[in-house]
């Protein structure tokens, strides 16, 4: 029996992370409560950084700590080419002309942001992607660093440390959600593709995939281009979603939190990534409530402010002491995930 | 303690989950209970909380209680966003947000954009109110400008300061903001001279430069401007007095407060402005008699002057309530702006269509001499400082 083309057996995939998506999305609107909306909105934003770093680390096994530099260079985009002219003039005086005129909207800026980003990770990619393991990583953080330091001097163009107000906010969930999907789509067609899974015999075998022919640091920088335009898209999304944004935004910060629900989720895998943020969100989520105090019966049942940063740290450890390659390891949801685990029958790999 | 949480925990249930409607006026607080803001806003939440509960206790507002709403910005601003559109999903009719700009803009750029007055607790930057957030933010304290004006202008007048040294801290706005109001005002006091500038990092653990180049001066100069703030003033201060330099060190709001004093030991020929004095000695019994209050309400004294713009806040925004007749956000706008030297507690307050902040402000001069902070003087500078000086 000839075996089903590698779209059609992976297809799922995709499909079930976006019925998700849009599961969530359902009940944000059927909620009706605008926090909770917003929570969402940021779960998506969550979904896009996450499944952008995946892009890279999950295919090439380097982990990277400089990527929230991608979304650091995308948000500026969008304060760059939405905020009203006017405005510009008073916060960013030393854009260039051109730059002060223009005014489009939202998504041109998360495209535009996703075009700036995947620029400047070709640029940074040319030199990083020739190192591996450690080194790259830190190197990586480097970028991160510097790119932060840079946007909180640069006075005249990016206003330094003061938040840049004025980008329009897009408080509706649809745009987010279509471009997680986008996103996961995205991640998914990389992850199938030739360079893909030249990436992966790379990350793999290193020695094997070169004897094989495959160009290591060519394949790599395409990963990073690509995870660098899906960072630079969010993080212009990022800034359209609370109206400002200020460089320490785009620092350690988001760089661990997305770096652990990604690891949490399961490093190699597309489906963990976005599980990784989904599950990693709602605990979040549940444990807020909690704090703020839930009515039972006449009196209210809170937990003491600050326990949902602990209890969060507890339960990321006891994930990883039970699984400790993530939630979903390297395998994907395939939607036959009951029929694999039947003893006695053949894995589907 | 007990009491405050009494009346928060009674206004918070009685608001319940319902929506808005013009039967209920309700104060939203998007503000940080977590976090290192918090420190910054609970005193001054508090503050206004004792105003409310005095405004419920003398009958309410336009004849309701005024009922709080609160939503945790956990010092963060994406949560803060969040936070701004929870107490509006509340009902608020008016969203309290973080001292910060930074950290309040989030949440009073979500009040704006539904159409709500947002009122920052402590914020001291030009940006938080019209020119940062929209025509219906405001904040309750005055421009840090106006600090380093009214230092210099008194020091001039009342202490015949000649010379002028200005050292600056480039960590944040705020002492962007105390310097570039002394900036405004040197020119304008004939004779008075900068003989030298030096800027440094709140951070930086030795300021041995700087300090090098003050004692290189021919003369010691008359007073040291020192735009700056906590935690890293302390060491700037300690520094340049065991350094051996003696001149006046002029200082903005940011210092106030005893809690550090023990760190330099016989501190003297230090000032500091304020807007009401911790301290027990403020001319005006009212605001002694506020902080007996606070004491027994929040089981402490204020701790600094920052504790008062939240009472303030909940004071102006009242009584245009009362004047406008209703919670309606641009009626009571436009009662604010018509305030000119609206008296208050902590000195005459003005808005207008062009400033939702205090561009020119009493304030109450605070010497420490042999360690011991005390009320010297008050002195509000000669002219406003125009928003255009302001904007750069």
């Amino acid at each position: 029996m000839a075996r089903p083309s590698m779209l059609r057996r992976t297809i799922a995939t995709p499909l079930i992370l976006s019925a998700l998506l849009v599961a969530f999305a359902l009940v944000a609107w059927l909620a009706g409560s605008r926090p909770f909306n917003q929570t969402v909105i940021d779960i998506f934003l969550q979904v896009i950084f996450v499944v952008g770093l995946y892009t890279f680390v999950g295919n090439s096994g380097v982990i990277s700590f400089g990527h929230i530099a991608f979304a650091c260079l995308g948000g500026y985009v969008a304060a760059w080419t939405t905020i009203k002219p006017m405005m510009k003039g008073v916060s960013m005086p030393g854009l260039p002309d051109w730059l002060m005129q223009l005014e489009i909207p939202f998504w041109a800026a998360a495209v535009a942001g996703g075009g700036f980003a995947a620029f400047w990770a070709l640029v940074f990619g040319a030199v990083l992607m020739r190192l591996s393991g450690i080194a790259a990583s830190i190197a990586t953080f480097a970028m991160l660093a510097m790119v932060n330091s840079i946007y909180s001097n640069w006075t005249s163009v990016t206003a330094a440390t003061s938040s840049v107000v004025g980008i329009p906010i897009v408080r509706t969930v649809w745009p987010y959600l279509i471009a997680a999907i986008i996103v996961v789509f995205i991640a998914w067609a990389f992850a199938i593709s030739r360079y893909g899974l030249a990436l992966r015999a790379a990350r793999d075998e290193p020695t094997a995939a070169a004897a094989s022919g495959v160009d290591i640091p060519r394949v790599r920088l395409i990963a990073f281009v690509i995870s660098g335009a899906i960072m630079g898209a969010g993080g212009a999304l990022y800034a359209h979603s609370i109206g400002l944004v200020t460089p320490d935004t785009f620092y350690l910060g988001l760089t661990f939190t997305t770096l652990s629900m990604l690891v949490v989720g399961g490093i190699g895998s597309l489906s963990g990534a976005v599980l990784g943020v989904l599950i990693l969100s709602s605990l979040i989520q549940g444990l807020r409530w909690l704090e703020a105090g839930v009515q039972v019966g006449a009196s209210t049942i809170a937990l003491p402010g600050g326990v949902q940063e602990i209890a969060l740290g507890a339960v990321m450890i006891l994930i990883l002491m039970f699984r400790p390659a993530g939630i979903m390891g390297n395998s994907e949801l395939t939607g036959r995930i009951a029929r694999t685990e039947k003893p006695g029958e053949p894995g589907e790999n | 303690m007990k009491r405050l949480t009494a009346i928060l925990a009674a206004t918070t249930c009685l608001s319940g989950a319902a929506f808005a409607d013009d039967e209920r006026i309700v104060v939203g607080f998007a503000t940080a209970e977590t976090g290192f803001m918090q420190a910054y806003d609970k005193p001054a939440q508090d503050a206004a909380m004792i105003r409310i509960a005095e405004i419920n206790a003398a009958g309410g507002l336009l004849g309701k209680q005024i009922e709080v709403v609160n939503a945790d910005t956990k010092t963060d601003r994406a949560e803060g966003a969040k936070a701004g559109l929870s107490v509006i999903d509340q009902g608020a009719d008016m969203v309290v947000v973080s001292c910060d700009y930074d950290f309040g803009a989030p949440a009073a750029l979500a009040a704006e954009s539904s159409g709500l007055i947002s009122f920052f607790l402590c914020a001291e930057s030009i940006k938080a109110g019209i020119q940062g957030v929209g025509p219906n933010s405001f904040s309750a304290s005055v421009l840090a400008a106006v600090q380093g004006a009214t230092m210099a202008e008194w020091a001039y007048n009342k202490k015949e300061a000649r010379t002028f040294y200005r050292l600056l801290d480039t960590w944040t706005e705020y002492n962007k903001g105390i310097c570039d109001g002394f900036d405004w005002m040197m020119p304008q006091l004939a004779d008075a001279t900068l003989v030298g500038e030096d800027t440094f990092l709140n951070e930086d653990a030795s300021i041995a430069a700087q300090i090098t180049r003050i004692k290189s001066l021919p003369e010691e100069p008359d007073a040291i401007m020192l735009c700056t703030m906590m935690p890293g003033a302390v060491s700037a201060i300690k520094q340049l007095r065991a350094a051996g330099i003696n001149s006046m060190i002029l200082n903005g709001s940011g210092v106030d407060g005893s809690y550090w004093l023990s760190a330099v030991p016989d501190l003297s020929n230090f000032f500091v402005p304020v807007q009401g004095s911790i301290y027990g000695d403020d001319p005006n019994p009212d605001v002694t008699a506020f902080n007996a209050k606070f004491k027994e309400v929040t089981g402490g004294d204020p701790s600094t002057q920052y504790t008062y713009p939240g009472y303030v806040m909940i004071d102006v925004w009242a009584k245009a309530v009362e004047r406008a007749g209703t919670t309606e956000t641009s009626a009571v706008v436009a009662e604010l702006e018509k305030m000119n030297g609206e008296p208050t507690l902590f000195g005459p307050r003005t808005f207008t269509s062009e400033l939702h902040h205090q561009n020119q402000a009493r304030y109450l001069i605070v010497e420490t001499n042999a360690g011991k902070p005390g009320v010297v003087d008050e002195w509000t500078i000669s002219a406003p400082i125009p928003v255009a000086d302001l904007m750069k």
